[in-house]
């Protein structure tokens, strides 16, 4: 425990708080641990291999996880929080309910270009992850459907439209980028974006109207810069 | 459900006293019974010892068991609790027969997967070729699909919640059923107005089979395989207002 890890000196000096330099531990593992996923599949990692690329030792990982499964959740949960604190900061300025789908999946497309193995984590591995990890996956999507629901207040037939809709339309974002992150085209992803626009407002709007906002014919489109 | 394999005492201890994982799994299209069909009840379960059947009859017999046995110890057990003394236990088989037909429990696993594929597959697309015109097809695809799930949960759980836990061979066909999906909805395209057309995207189809599926695995995996059947409206009209707009798709989706 704490007295055995004294006996491997510690690099450099700590003037940095304790909390910053545990969070950036935490940090590091998780990414170790998403490579790890990325290169060899959820089943086949080790603790051993998180170890081994995060260059930490054994007693470490097991100061800030019990287990492998706890690191994957919590991994889970670090890289879907960030994605959904871009999309909300991306979305919540927008008044028009189809330019901030468009925003908000233009914020989410970014976060799964420039983090591709924490996305691969968190939308194709942790369906193979055991339950609490689905759940979680489930959980995660709850947000993008209270943010497709508003759709139903301005669309024309908002009254008739059928009440598992949302989570439909989530469903089949998640399962493109699912085909995307487990395919050679896993880079191209931004690239989906007029077509995932069309295929969410569509229900609500018409095709017309759908594929006008989608191909970005209107001046609110979203700065896309950033997904390198 | 018809045929009289539903009743075939596999097990005496097992989830079968609903016939549910018995009925579809003892028919494995991957290794038919040589001739006969149907085998005799009496002998769905052989005794141990001689007993003059041909030994190819005996092996295809002792497959078949194996594979409804590890069906009854997932749903027991998860895929991951499950080993393989649980299946030779269910399948009435003794260890090294198991050796003789698999390498490992994930080899079992992706043979029951595989059967059950192939039944399911085999429903949806007949229900599908019996309609006439392609929204009503659509519609009778999707009821098959579900009717098939909501009559055997275990296999619903198998083959939409345990199969993603059970390796990476399993995920990859997992993968491959969904997107076996894309053509019956690209069917729909054919005929369709110049600007309809339009509005369709090079992945419209995988995007409906995935929004599809996953209404599906979210309520097999909360086990209420029982709300399966009345996703049927919602479901058409969600796959069909691509093609038909949301008026005539709810049109189709709402009748009787």
């Amino acid at each position: 425990m704490a007295a055995r890890s004294t006996t491997r000196p510690l690099p450099g000096r700590h003037e940095l708080p304790r909390e910053f330099i545990a969070q950036h531990q935490r940090v590091r593992i998780i990414s170790a641990l998403a490579e790890e996923i990325a290169e060899k599949g959820y089943r086949a990692v080790t603790v051993a291999h998180i170890v081994k690329r995060a260059r930490i030792a054994r007693n470490t990982f097991y100061e800030n996880f019990g287990c492998k499964e706890e690191c994957f959740l919590a991994a889970q949960d670090y890289a879907m929080s960030a994605a959904l604190e871009r999309v909300v900061s991306a979305a919540g300025e927008i008044d028009e309910w189809p330019q901030r789908v468009h925003a908000g999946l233009t914020a989410f497309l970014t976060y799964v270009t420039e983090e591709p193995a924490l996305a691969r984590t968190c939308m194709v591995e942790s369906l193979s992850a055991g339950p609490a990890s689905v759940r979680y996956y489930e959980e995660s999507q709850q947000a993008f459907v209270s943010l497709f629901q508003l759709g139903r207040d301005v669309s024309p037939h908002g009254g008739d439209l059928p009440e598992t809709l949302e989570e439909a339309l989530i469903g089949g974002v998640f399962w493109i980028l699912y085909q995307r992150l487990t395919g050679p085209e896993a880079d191209k992803i931004g690239e989906l974006l007029p077509e995932l626009t069309e295929f969410i407002l569509t229900p609500y709007l018409g095709a017309d109207e759908a594929n006008e906002i989608a191909t970005g014919s209107t001046d609110t489109a979203p700065d896309q810069g950033g997904g390198g | 459900m018809t045929g009289d394999t539903k009743n075939w005492p596999v097990s005496q201890n097992g989830l079968n006293a609903s016939g549910s994982v018995s009925s579809v799994l003892l028919r494995d299209p991957a290794n038919p019974p040589a001739d006969s069909p149907e085998y005799p009840p009496e002998l769905a379960r052989l005794p141990p010892g001689r007993h003059g059947l041909p030994r190819e009859f005996v092996a295809h017999n002792q497959r078949e068991r194996l594979i409804a046995g590890l069906a009854e110890a997932v749903a027991e057990n998860g895929y991951a609790g499950t080993t393989i003394a649980h299946i030779t236990r269910h399948a009435a088989v003794s260890r090294r027969t198991f050796y003789e037909h698999f390498n490992s429990k994930d080899e079992c696993f992706t043979a029951a997967y595989d059967t059950v594929m192939t039944q399911l597959r085999e429903q949806v697309g007949e229900a599908f070729d019996q309609e006439d015109e392609w929204p009503e097809a659509v519609r009778a695809g999707i009821a098959a699909m579900l009717e098939f799930l909501a009559t055997e949960p275990h296999l619903a759980r198998l083959s939409m919640v345990e199969a993603l836990v059970a390796g990476p061979v399993v995920v990859e066909r997992y993968d491959e059923a969904i997107q076996s999906l894309v053509p019956y909805f690209q069917a729909g395209r054919e005929g369709r107005p110049a600007e309809v057309l339009a509005g369709l995207s090079p992945t419209t189809e995988e995007a409906l089979v995935g929004g599809m599926v996953s209404l599906i695995s979210r309520r097999v995996f909360a086990d209420r395989t029982e709300e399966l059947e009345s996703l049927l409206p919602d479901l058409v009209e969600f796959t069909l207002t691509p093609y038909l707009g949301s008026a005539e798709a709810a049109k189709v989706a709402r009748q009787s």
